[in-house]
Parts: structure tokens; C-alpha cells; sequence
């Protein structure tokens, strides 16, 4: 049997919208707290939280097919507390409605009349929402690739970053000189490519030795598989590398002309466009390339 | 109350799917919703060598992963320890398709719900259907259908006889047992 993997470029979307959406919540949360003077920076955050998120969820249910022709029986989804799914519609649903109210405030001109509390607790759900992501997959035993604890993490700051990476490139185009006065959460979002690097690389030893010899073929999918070009090329060259390079240049190693110049600004810009393609290929790589643990039995 | 479950004697089955085709005609399957599923293997060495035929199908585990993941609650574990699928209740998320480790579940391409084996013996009580079909078909009797807790039946007899197991040992407390 050639297995089909059971989800696919639809959900990807979704893995992916919704932990940008979450990341740029989180982030933007972080900016109220840390450069309350960004108020630009802060909004666009807060305006691609719920929009990333809707549209995430609405491919989602035109996914759901079923459920899609029937839209009453979205009302079950809150029956079975056991499943993650049920805790992600939750996290999902306060989410939507704290961002929304935030975002529509802050576009009336209210931001700074906000609380700093309902920033935090959409701050945390935007989190829960990150994990939540990587917690759909994590739970499904059958797929050593997935059934780990380190997925999570790695889509929860892969989501962040991604997140980040949003605010920072309308930032680059809409507010320029704010962009250039945001060290700080450049900095932050600068080193969240290289925490990821260490987390993939750990997935990939862990999986690869896992109990199940499913999980060293999902790796070898991956790693010199039918999926190898994708993942060396596009989610850790592209996707993870050439963007620290970039921002490592850009942050560290040039002189401020050079940072808030045109140009560095457009290098900047790629480097966060890069990373939402890395974000985004690295969701698909991971739903595509896990391999099922009874594929590989020797009864198969 | 009965715990029905199932023997699937792979060394009588002959990979007709003749059980296949009986089960899509029974539960008025669309043609390309299967609830059985075909793996074979070559088994042996030269000169002596065979073809293994497994059908695959929903093993009705007690512990069902798919019930635990299904946050509609439309995959349940309803009467008689049977595994089911509420048609009414899933939304064709496919979360129970990525939980259950046997691959054995399919989507109805026409309602977008998710669908698998349904023992039909015992929803014959509700829709009027004869004994499952695959057991009736099959042309050289390699399956047995019957109550796991009724230490007389044919069922467990056999399971004891030839020393079936689940299809990947304990990975699941299946209820489909397999003679190899």
C-alpha cells in the first residue's frame, strides 16, 4: 500500500494562519508592553491577528466537508473534552473574539485606552493557539514524527516567528521609521530562526531514532526523500538560514545608516518574507512526510 | 452484553474480495468506499513461497483512538462494544482517519463523513440486515463471527484452536483476531 497522507495543503493553511495569527497577537502584545511608542507597529499586529486566523479557520471548515454541508454540526465540536480538537476550538473561539475587539478598538483610535490585561490574556491565548497547532498533531500516535513532545514547541516558535516576521514586513512598508526604532523586538525575533534550527535538528535525531522504524523513514522523507529538496532548499536555507544571515548582517554588523537605508530595509523585508515561506513549507513537510507506524510493520 | 468480535483466517483467504464487494453491497457503499482493505505479502523462501492476503478493517479496539480524538463525539464506542460513526454528528475533519493506526478508515466522497466497518450484525437490529455480509461471502469460510465473552461460541474456539492474534499485537485491544 502507498499511503496517502490523510491531511494536506488545506490544513497546512491552517496549521499556518493560525499560529502567524496567535505569534502576531503575541507579538503585538509584547510591543504594547515593551515599546508602547510603536502604536503602528502594535495595530498591524493586531490587525493581521483576527484576519489570519478567520481566514485559517474558514479553510478549516471548507476542509471539513461534512461539516461544511451541515454547518449545525459545527455546535458538536464542543461535546468531547478528551480531544485536543475540542480544547482548539475553545482557545480558538475566545481568541477570535478578544483580537476582533481589540483590533476594531484600535482602528476606532482607542489602542492606548485598551488594557493592558486583555492584551495579556489575548497574548497567552494567542500562545495556546501556537501549541494547540502543534498539539493536534502531537497527540496522534500512530505518527512517530508527529507523537512527540518537541512538535509543539517547534510550531509554537515557528508561529512567533512567523507572526513577528508579519508585523515587521508591513511595518517596513507602512511605518518605516518605527520599524527602525523597534530594536528590541527585532532582536527577539531575530533569534527565534536560530532556537528553531536546534529544535528541527532534535526532532529529526529524535524521530529518526524512535522505538517505531516509521519514524526513521518520515525522516528519510524528509532528509533524502522524495521531500529533501523542499526541506533543505526551501524551509532551512531559505526559510531559517539566509534569514539570520540577513538579520545578523542587518542587525549586528552594519552601521545604523546602512540598517534604516532603503536598502536594508529591503533586506529585511526578504528576510521576513522568507520566513513566512519557511513557516508555512515547514507545517506541509511535517504533514506530508509522516509515515504511519503500521506502514513498516513486517506484516505489512 | 455481548463483545462482538471477529477471526480472519489469512490462510484460507484466497484475496478474491469477494467480502469486500458484498460489504459495499450490503451497506450501499459508494464504488469507491471500501471498508476492507487489502494487503499482501510474499511469505517464505524459494522454492517454497507464498502470497499472504490480510484484509484490513476497522478492529472495533476497546480503546479506541479515534473515539478519543473525534471532538464531535461522532466516532463512539456505542452498544455492544462497537465502534461507530454517528453520520449525522461528523463534520469530516479526518482527525479519527490520522488517529487510527490500521488506516481502515475511509471518507464518503459524497457526504465528506467519515464511514468504516460497522460489524452488521448488530446494527441489524436497527436496519433489518442480515449477518454480515463478509462472512457470509466469503467463499472459503476464513472469517468467524461471533461474542468474545461466550467461552461455547465458534469465536472463541477457534481464536483459542489456531492461536489468532491482533493484527499488530497490543498496539490496540483489537477484537478482530487474525490467524497467520
Amino acid at each position: 500500500m502507498t499511503f496517502e497522507p490523510v491531511w494536506g495543503t488545506i490544513i497546512a493553511w491552517y496549521l499556518f494562519l493560525a499560529g502567524l495569527g496567535g505569534g502576531a497577537f503575541a507579538g503585538a502584545a509584547y510591543l504594547r508592553l515593551r515599546t508602547p511608542h510603536c502604536v503602528h507597529l502594535i495595530r498591524y499586529g493586531r490587525i493581521i491577528a483576527p484576519i489570519t486566523v478567520i481566514i485559517g479557520l474558514v479553510l478549516l471548515m471548507f476542509d471539513a466537508t461534512a461539516g461544511f454541508h451541515n454547518p449545525l454540526r459545527f455546535v458538536f465540536l464542543l461535546t468531547n473534552f478528551g480531544s485536543v480538537m475540542t480544547w482548539g476550538v475553545v482557545f480558538l473561539a475566545v481568541f477570535v473574539v478578544i483580537a476582533l475587539i481589540v483590533a476594531i478598538m484600535d482602528l476606532l483610535g482607542k489602542g492606548l485606552k485598551i488594557p493592558k490585561w486583555l492584551d495579556v490574556v489575548g497574548g497567552i491565548l494567542g500562545i495556546c493557539v501556537c501549541v494547540y497547532t502543534g498539539c493536534l498533531l502531537g497527540v496522534a500516535k500512530t505518527f512517530p514524527l508527529w507523537n512527540n513532545a518537541l512538535l509543539p514547541v517547534l510550531f509554537l516558535v515557528s508561529a512567533v516567528s512567523t507572526g513577528m516576521a508579519a508585523i515587521l514586513l508591513v511595518g517596513i512598508f507602512r511605518s518605516p521609521s518605527e520599524f527602525n526604532k523597534s530594536g528590541d523586538f527585532k532582536k527577539f525575533h531575530f533569534y527565534l530562526p536560530i532556537f528553531e534550527l536546534f529544535l528541527v535538528a532534535s526532532l529529526m535525531f529524535i524521530t529518526a531514532n524512535s522505538a517505531e522504524s516509521a519514524g526513521w523513514t518520515s525522516v528519510m522523507n524528509l532528509v533524502a526523500g522524495d521531500y529533501s529538496l523542499a526541506f533543505w532548499l526551501v524551509f532551512i536555507l531559505l526559510g531559517l538560514m539566509v534569514p539570520t544571515i540577513l538579520e545578523w548582517k542587518m542587525l549586528f554588523m552594519s552601521t545604523r545608516e546602512v540598517e534604516e537605508s532603503r536598502t536594508g530595509h529591503m533586506i529585511s523585508a526578504a528576510s521576513d518574507i522568507l520566513v513566512l515561506v519557511g513557516g508555512f513549507t515547514l507545517r506541509l513537510l511535517i504533514l506530508v512526510a509522516a509515515m504511519p507506524i503500521t506502514m513498516v510493520q513486517p506484516w505489512m | 452484553m455481548a463483545r462482538y468480535g471477529m477471526l480472519i483466517d489469512t490462510t484460507k483467504c484466497i484475496g478474491c474480495y469477494t467480502c469486500r464487494t458484498a460489504c459495499q453491497r450490503q451497506n450501499g457503499l459508494l464504488p469507491d468506499e471500501d471498508f476492507i482493505r487489502f494487503e499482501q505479502r510474499e511469505v517464505g523462501s524459494l522454492p517454497d513461497v507464498r502470497v499472504e492476503n490480510v484484509p484490513l478493517q476497522c478492529m472495533h479496539c476497546e480503546d479506541a483512538p479515534c473515539a478519543q480524538v473525534c471532538p464531535t463525539g461522532a466516532a463512539h464506542m456505542g452498544a455492544d462494544g462497537i465502534v461507530t460513526v454517528d453520520q449525522g454528528r461528523c463534520i469530516g475533519c479526518l482527525y479519527c482517519m490520522a488517529a487510527c493506526p490500521y488506516q481502515v478508515r475511509v471518507r464518503n466522497s459524497r457526504t465528506g463523513a467519515v464511514d468504516k466497518c460497522r460489524f452488521c450484525t448488530v446494527s441489524a437490529e436497527q436496519t433489518g440486515t442480515k449477518m454480515c455480509t463478509c462472512v457470509e461471502a466469503c467463499l472459503t469460510g476464513a472469517r468467524i463471527f461471533g461474542d468474545l465473552d461466550d467461552p461455547d461460541s465458534q469465536l472463541v474456539r477457534e481464536i483459542a484452536r489456531t492461536k489468532a492474534a491482533p493484527i499488530a499485537g497490543d498496539l490496540t485491544k483489537s477484537k478482530v483476531f487474525y490467524v497467520r
